[in-house]
Formats: C-alpha cells, sequence, structure tokens
C-alpha cells in the first residue's frame, strides 16, 4: 500500500501528469479513499517539491510541471472527494486589483494553490473591490489572495480591505497579496494578514492561513 | 533548408586585425634573427646550433626559417588527459576554447579556517587541489603556493605529490630543476600506466619560466629539455614587465615576451617534433609607484589579449592569465579585477588561463579568490557562449501560441531550454529583501566562505592507484636522500 503513496509522490515531483492520474485511478481500484490519496500521495509530493523549490534544487517550469501533476491526479479525485464530503484544505479567491491588467502572476499563485490541495475561484484582472466582496459573500472561501504588479496600483488593495471591512467580511476571512511591488511591510500597513514574494511562496502562505502548513 | 548562411558562434572579440599580427610576428621573427638571446644551456645551444642557429657564446640567433618550421610542428589542437579517465575532467585545447585554474609559487595563503594571511605549508596542497576538484569552472590544477615547510628544494616535488591524489583535473607542474622534473614524471607516469601510455594520454603539462630580458636560463632550459626529452605537454611563459624588463608600450613588450618563448618553442620542437606547447608569458605594467607587477591592471588583460590573439596568429595555444588583484584581501577590489580579467581572457579564448586565486599581486593565494572566481568565470562563460539562433530558439510558433496576455513559464518550449539557456549563480544573491534577511543578510564574502568550507567537508576526489601511492613514497623518500646527502 505504501508503495503507491511513493510513487504518486515521485510522479509528482516528476512532473509526471499521465502517470499521476493514472496512479490514482490504481489506488482507487486497490481500494484506498480519495482523501487518503490525496493527503499521503499527491499533498506529500508537492510539499517536497515545495521544499526542493526553496533550496534551488528546483525551478519555476519544473514547479508548474509538478503542479499540473498533481492537478491531473486531483481531476480525477475532485468527484469523489465532493461525494463523500471531504474537503479539500481550503478555498481560496484570486484576483488582480483594480486598474492593473497583469494576471501572471496571479495565475501561477492559483496553479500553486490548485496544485496543493485548495479549491481556487480565480476572478480574473482589474477586480473592483465591490467584485471581490460579492465573491466572498457567495463562495465564502478561507483566503483571498490580492496582486498587483504596479505601484500605481497597489494602493487598490488596501482599498479592497477597506471594502470588505466595511462589508463586515474581513473577520471571515484571510487576506493575502502579492506582486512586484509589494513588500511584507506594505502589506502589515494595508492590514493584510501576509504577503508572498513568489508563486511558491504564495501557496505556502495560503497553507499557513488555512492552518494546513 | 539554409544557403550562404554564416554562424557566429558564440562573442566575436578581435583586438588586432591580421595586418598588425603579421607585424608583430615579423617582429617576433626579427628580435630572434638578428638580435638573439642568450642561452645559458649547453645542450640547448647544441640542439639549436645542429637545427642551423648562429651560436657566438651565449649569444643565440635563430634564423626565421627555423623559427617558423618550429611553429609548423606544434599542435594547435589536443587534448589534456584527467588521470582518471572522467571525461569531464578532460581539457580539449582548440580554437575557441578557454580554461581556467590556478597559479603557482604564492609564498603566503590565506588560511580557510581564520582568514589571516600566513606562509603556505604542505597541507595547504591538498586543501587547493580538492578545492580545484569540485569546482566547475576551474579546469586544471596549480597549488597556489610554494611549499615552505619542507626542505627549500623539495617544495615543487611536495607540492606535486600533494596535488596528484587530490584532484583529477590536469595539472600544471613547475619544478626548481631536472630532479624535480624526473620524480614528478615518475609520478604521473606510474598512474597513466607507463611512458607510452602517459605519451599517448598525458595527465599534466610542465611549466618552466625563462628570464626577461632574453635570457633563456639553465634551469628553465634543463627542465624543458627534461620535459621535451619524455614527451610532457609544455608551457614556457617568460613574466616581462612592461617600463622594467620590457618595452614599456604593449606591442614592444608582446613581441619580447614571444621571442623569449619560442626559443624554447624552437628548442622543445627539435627535440621533440609535435609536442603540445603552450606559448606565454604574463605580461604586465612595472607599477611606476609601487615597484610591483601588477597583477590587477587593465594592461595586464589588454596585452595578454594581445599576445593570445599573435599566439593564435602563429598557431599556437597561449597560456593565458586572469582572475587575480592586487588587493590584500576579499574586496570589492579584489571581484572587481579578477572578474573583469576572467571574463577577458573567456572572450579571448585564451587556452590555459593561469593566477585564478592570486591575491596581493601573486604574493597570497587565495581559494576565497578561486571560489569566487568560479562564480565570474560562469558568468562569462554564459555570455561567451552567445546566441544560439535556428528555428526552434526565434520560437515564432510558441509566440503565436501563447499570444497576448499569457505566460510562458508552462510551455514545453520553456521547459526544454531553462536550464541551459539560462546560467544559474551559485553563489550571487538574487532573493527579494525579506528572504535575503532571513537567511542572515550574507554577503558574496559570507557566502565564499560557506561554498569553500561545505567543499571541505563533502568533497571527494577519485582516487589514484594504490601503486601510484608507493611510487609517491618512493620518490619523496628518493628525494629526502638526496637532499640529506647534499648537505
Amino acid at each position: 500500500m505504501s508503495t503507491i503513496y511513493e510513487e504518486l509522490a515521485t510522479v509528482v515531483i516528476e512532473g509526471d501528469s499521465k502517470q499521476a492520474s493514472a496512479l490514482v485511478q490504481q489506488g482507487l481500484a486497490e481500494g484506498l479513499t480519495a482523501k487518503e490519496i490525496l493527503d499521503n500521495g499527491l499533498i506529500v509530493g508537492m510539499g517536497e517539491v515545495g521544499a526542493r523549490f526553496k533550496r534551488g534544487d528546483m525551478f519555476v517550469p519544473e514547479v508548474l510541471m509538478s503542479a499540473e501533476a498533481m492537478q491531473a491526479g486531483l481531476q480525477v479525485l475532485r468527484p469523489l472527494l465532493a461525494s463523500s464530503g471531504a474537503k479539500l484544505i481550503g478555498k481560496v479567491v484570486l484576483g488582480t486589483v483594480k486598474g492593473d491588467l497583469h494576471d501572471i502572476g496571479k495565475n501561477l499563485v492559483g496553479m500553486m494553490c490548485e496544485g496543493s490541495g485548495f479549491e481556487v475561484i480565480d476572478l480574473g484582472f482589474n477586480v473592483p473591490p465591490e467584485r471581490f466582496v460579492d465573491a466572498v459573500k457567495e463562495h465564502k472561501p478561507d483566503v483571498v489572495g490580492l496582486s498587483a504588479l504596479l505601484t500605481t496600483t497597489m494602493r487598490a488593495m488596501g482599498y479592497t480591505i477597506k471594502a470588505l471591512e466595511e462589508a463586515g467580511l474581513r473577520e471571515s476571512v484571510k487576506v493575502m497579496v502579492g506582486g512586484a511591488p509589494v513588500d511584507a511591510e506594505f502589506a502589515q500597513r494595508i492590514g493584510a494578514d501576509g504577503y508572498g514574494s513568489n508563486a511558491v511562496a504564495g501557496q505556502e502562505l495560503a497553507q499557513q492561513l488555512v492552518g494546513a502548513a | 533548408m539554409r544557403t550562404n548562411y554564416r554562424v557566429n558562434s558564440g562573442v566575436r572579440f578581435e583586438l588586432l586585425s591580421r595586418d598588425q599580427l603579421q607585424e608583430l610576428f615579423e617582429g617576433v621573427l626579427h628580435v630572434l634573427e638578428y638580435t638573439g638571446l642568450d642561452v645559458q644551456h649547453e645542450e640547448a645551444r647544441d640542439i639549436l646550433k645542429k637545427a642551423g642557429a648562429w651560436v657566438e657564446g651565449e649569444r643565440v640567433r635563430i634564423p626565421s626559417y627555423i623559427v617558423r618550421d618550429a611553429l609548423d610542428k606544434a599542435p594547435r589542437s589536443f587534448t589534456l588527459w584527467a588521470r582518471d579517465g572522467n571525461p569531464k575532467h578532460n581539457i580539449h585545447i582548440g580554437p575557441g576554447r578557454a580554461h581556467f585554474g590556478p597559479g603557482p609559487t604564492c609564498v603566503n595563503f590565506i588560511d580557510p579556517d581564520t582568514m589571516e594571511r600566513r606562509p603556505y605549508v604542505k597541507s595547504d596542497v591538498p586543501t587547493v587541489a580538492r578545492i580545484v576538484d569540485a569546482l566547475d569552472n576551474i579546469d586544471f590544477c596549480e597549488s597556489l603556493g610554494t611549499v615552505g615547510d619542507v626542505h627549500h628544494d623539495l617544495g615543487a616535488l611536495y607540492e606535486f605529490a600533494g596535488m596528484f591524489p587530490n584532484t583529477s583535473k590536469p595539472i600544471v607542474a613547475w619544478s626548481y630543476d631536472w630532479h624535480d622534473s624526473a620524480g614528478i614524471h615518475q609520478i604521473a607516469v606510474a598512474e597513466a600506466g607507463g611512458q607510452l601510455a602517459f605519451e599517448k594520454r598525458p595527465n599534466y603539462v610542465h611549466y618552466c619560466e625563462p628570464l626577461s630580458p632574453l635570457v633563456s636560463t639553465f634551469e628553465a632550459l634543463d627542465k624543458l629539455i627534461f620535459a621535451a626529452k619524455h614527451r610532457v605537454p609544455l608551457v614556457f611563459t617568460p613574466c616581462p614587465l612592461a617600463g622594467g624588463t620590457a618595452p614599456i608600450t604593449a606591442a614592444g613588450i608582446i613581441i619580447q615576451a614571444a621571442a623569449e618563448s619560442w626559443m624554447g618553442l624552437t628548442i622543445a620542437q627539435q627535440l621533440a617534433p609535435g609536442l603540445p606547447f603552450f606559448m606565454g608569458g604574463v605580461l604586465s605594467v612595472m607599477d611606476m609607484s609601487a615597484m610591483i607587477l601588477a597583477y590587477g591592471a587593465p594592461e595586464l588583460s589588454l596585452f595578454m589579449a594581445g599576445i593570445t590573439e599573435l599566439a593564435h596568429f602563429a598557431g599556437l595555444p597561449l597560456w593565458q592569465t586572469g582572475g587575480c588583484t592586487d588587493s590584500k584581501t576579499f574586496d570589492g577590489q579584489a571581484m572587481i579585477e579578477g572578474s573583469l580579467s576572467c571574463f577577458f581572457s573567456a572572450l579571448t579564448g585564451g587556452d590555459l588561463t593561469h593566477d585564478v586565486g592570486y591575491t596581493e599581486s601573486a604574493m597570497t593565494g587565495s581559494v576565497f579568490q578561486l571560489v569566487a572566481m568560479n562564480e565570474a568565470i560562469g558568468y562569462a562563460r554564459r555570455i561567451t557562449r552567445g546566441i544560439e539562433v535556428n528555428e526552434d530558439t526565434l520560437a515564432v510558433d510558441v509566440i503565436n501560441a501563447v499570444g497576448p496576455n499569457n505566460h510562458y513559464l508552462r510551455e514545453p518550449h520553456t521547459r526544454r531550454y531553462f536550464k541551459s539557456e539560462f546560467w544559474y549563480p551559485q553563489l550571487h544573491d538574487r532573493r527579494n529583501f525579506e528572504e535575503w534577511e532571513m537567511m542572515g543578510r550574507t554577503t558574496m564574502k559570507d557566502r565564499t566562505i560557506d561554498r569553500v568550507r561545505d567543499i571541505l567537508a563533502t568533497h571527494t576526489p577519485s582516487p589514484i592507484k594504490p601503486e601510484t601511492h608507493r611510487v609517491i613514497e618512493e620518490v619523496l623518500a628518493a628525494a629526502e636522500d638526496r637532499v640529506r646527502a647534499k648537505a
């Protein structure tokens, strides 16, 4: 039984989507539950990917391949997880803030979060504060992630947090911010709960914020 | 299909035109034919006389056809072999290939534990060799020092005996005299599996140094003759100082140095036609206030680029110089002087670039300078590798597939190339401020120190044969007996 977990972790690390999906099928056929496969195989693999990335032993294109492999496995598991009532590790609403059309960084954070077992709702770019408010009401996420690439638009992060406060939703979610001009000090100043300096850091921060890391 | 398509592989660097090189070339031949050199070795004079040179007392003048014949015989391309057969440690000498390594004979050493300057001792030799063995961009080994804690005649022998087991990269060995050379050769041949096997795959190069201006000393030639007779590839490298022991002009010092080196070439090719021969030497300025040979001077890089082009014009590989500094410590000056000379050497395609790790104008060897320069050489090599242009690298289809406001990180094209197209620093820091702060706010110096200590704690070079160990012990014991008998 334990070898299939190891194999799953290995194919996630190697970024082999085909094998990841095949192994998940095999695990289910052998009688493992979706939750067991997720926790003991896929997430273990992604954990190792994050550690290797931090050490400088893996690079962004490889991490994304691993995230894709993880997603391939998750695609098989998702309906089963939903029907069994087992929860993914959390839900993240992501968006690039108002006035900013850059969404690559935010997309990468989204991929990484999905890869580590989050459900991700991506609001796209140029997202006004009220749309974040609506999304929080609708999806009830654990984490809201705000992205900005420009110094001119990073202020919109603060306005978005303020809008969440005014709608009485601020206490119900954790807010994380990221993007080139942003740093930890800025995050603190605008009242965010955390700052991630890159896609992997953002994903790890989301895990910390939901108490899963 | 592409027709009449020209490719520039790597960065093109050209200092002198063919007309200028031809003038320098003729200048060297002129000096050898009309001025000549003092050749302080009888056998060498006999060899030259037999070849057709004019010998008057010690002064030897060589008609240019003899020098041209020697240039014709010496190979431009050949291989220096790793003693253990590791193909990654072989050095292929040839056009467009620059290689790097430390220099010899510094009297002091920066202690790897205390970072203090102190005399160089026997136990420093394996330290340097193991670090050389571990560094990706350091291709050959010298010891960065003169062993001070053994009998003063035996430093070179102990040095080779300490380097050989601790790196499988080719070694450039210097020696005091014929006895050293013979001992060194005995060790190298034992590992190679006999003289014939060594001749086919030489695992070390013999370094000899004539005197500027225009003297081929007895010791330099005695060692050269030994090496030629045993077919050991040679470096014959003078060390002239512009304005002191050579003309002050760049063209002048290049001509004189080439003449000094080609005297050795002519003798070596008479004895051993086709013997691999690296033209020298180290050309720099005599600093007119400090009165030292400046190892960090821009003129050094410029002179060396000029003589490298002359060597290549004449069909010889060159013993280049770089990665060295006049600074006394690991500081901004050391990094500027070392990095720029490494980059310049890489641009010129200097065949073996030595003195990487020299500080204090060659007075003090430093493995910290060496390890930092390994990073600089990696940086330089990425640039000199240039831009590859073909249908796949043009990426027109990839650009079309990705389109506007998307990203390339998930493209197979990106995955295929991200490791080869980019250079990945090992010591340079590119993290954001918070991460840098979290990791202890380290400087380049801190990270270099860590790398040195990490290599010393973890790196194990491939071993030599047990019988070679025995030969090393025998050679050292015989040498100790010899100096005892002399006393």
